[in-house]
């Protein structure tokens, strides 16, 4: 259900109201390649996570939709968004994927939230002194 | 709630590899590893393996993600049984005794019903790369999770091969019929420090297994804690004391009727 601010018509912003359980999930996941010249671009990123999917759980899971919304090519850092039905096929599939071009590698899930805002910032990366 | 604990790290002679390990695992934010040997009993090798010293073999103590304190490491004995006569079966063996935990892993059927019912261990280990050669029998399993045995299912055998993956999941998927969730305890078995996942991974992976979340997430928390305790107290119990009050000792000895002792 979305209710748009109709006062100002020029804002950017938008407010919006989730009033049932949210329709997607966001996750932040990081590839670890123990060779470490190795940099997948984007489209390579997504072919390999798909190729996951498909030999986990066939056609059907290689048919589900996500979206990597952003990748940073050097942390290899990677925002996916997925449907909230295909979390746990997604998300198992990324745990059991554990070679990248017959290297070793393992998918580091950091953060899984229904809200995209939730990745801006991670308590486990402060500095505390 | 309970901390996330990981207790099969094979243990290897190659320290660096060790020390490796245990840092991941502290970084993944496991607080509890257990460092496992294992022991196949054979004709020829009947000595069972003593466990090195911690502070040797990895050195400090990598602190663990989020809780700002060392990581704790244990030891654990895993005991391939093909024969009755390989497993020592009197209490509080000496052989046993240098480690925290033990563990069987059966071959056969009759083996796994007898593990399950008699022998005096804390986990019982199901394995990922091979095809079990028997089904799992209600009672049997019913039996363990009644004296508090727990099964283990490690996932790094899945992270190998498209055949093991079937394997494991098969296993698994068998395991979590007969025991509805209770009593299983998920582990890593990782050779590598690449086939370590974090903990919220491996919950996602017993939902993938056929558990509920709740049940997943025990699995890698609540019931390792409770293993941990059933180790404890195998390790310690030798006796058993039990008081009772006389009979009309004193006032407190005539209290209600209901509240008296019942005299067996």
């Amino acid at each position: 259900m979305r209710n748009t601010d109709e006062k100002e018509e020029t804002s950017v912003y938008r407010r919006v109201v989730l009033k049932n359980s949210s329709p997607y999930h966001y996750m932040r996941v990081c590839l670890v390649v123990d060779d470490q010249r190795i940099r997948p671009s984007v489209v390579e990123l997504k072919n390999f996570i798909i190729t996951g999917l498909r030999t986990l759980h066939g056609q059907a899971g290689a048919a589900i939709n996500f979206d990597v919304l952003k990748y940073e090519e050097d942390s290899l850092t990677a925002i996916l968004r997925i449907y909230s039905r295909g979390l746990v096929k997604l998300w198992s599939s990324l745990t059991l994927i554990s070679s990248y071009e017959n290297h070793n590698c393992a998918f580091r899930v950091n953060q899984v939230s229904p809200y995209l805002l939730a990745l801006t910032g991670n308590s486990r990366d402060l500095q505390l002194d | 709630m309970s901390v996330f604990m990981d207790l099969n790290v094979p243990f290897t002679d190659n320290h660096e590899l060790l020390q490796q390990l245990i840092q991941t695992a502290a970084h993944l934010g496991y607080s509890t590893v257990a460092i496992n040997y294992m022991f196949e009993p054979s004709a020829k090798n009947k000595q069972v393996p003593v466990p090195a010293d911690i502070s040797q073999l990895i050195g400090p103590l990598p602190l663990v993600q989020g809780r700002s304190r060392p990581i704790r490491v244990l030891h654990r004995l895993t005991v391939v049984v093909s024969d009755p006569a390989h497993f020592v079966t009197r209490a509080n063996a000496e052989e046993y005794r240098p480690f925290n935990l033990l563990a069987v892993q059966l071959t056969s059927e009759k083996l796994f019903h007898t593990a399950c019912l008699q022998y005096d261990v804390d986990i019982i280990s199901i394995p990922g790369t091979e095809k079990l050669p028997f089904f799992f029998k209600r009672a049997a399993i019913n039996g363990a999770a009644d004296r508090g045995v727990v099964f283990e299912v490690s996932y790094a055998a899945a992270l190998r091969d498209s055949t093991r993956r079937r394997y494991t999941i098969t296993n698994a998927l068998s395991l979590m019929e007969s025991c509805r969730g209770r009593g299983v305890i998920l582990c890593s078995a990782a050779e590598q420090a690449l086939e370590l996942r974090g903990p919220y991974d491996v919950i996602t992976l017993g939902v993938l297994f056929g558990l509920c979340d709740a049940d997943s997430k025990d699995c890698v928390s609540s019931s390792c804690r409770s293993v941990l305790l059933h180790a404890e107290t195998r390790r310690t119990a030798n006796g058993i004391v039990s008081t009772r009050r006389r009979e009309g000792a004193g006032p407190l000895g005539e209290a209600v009727s209901a509240k008296r002792a019942k005299v067996i």
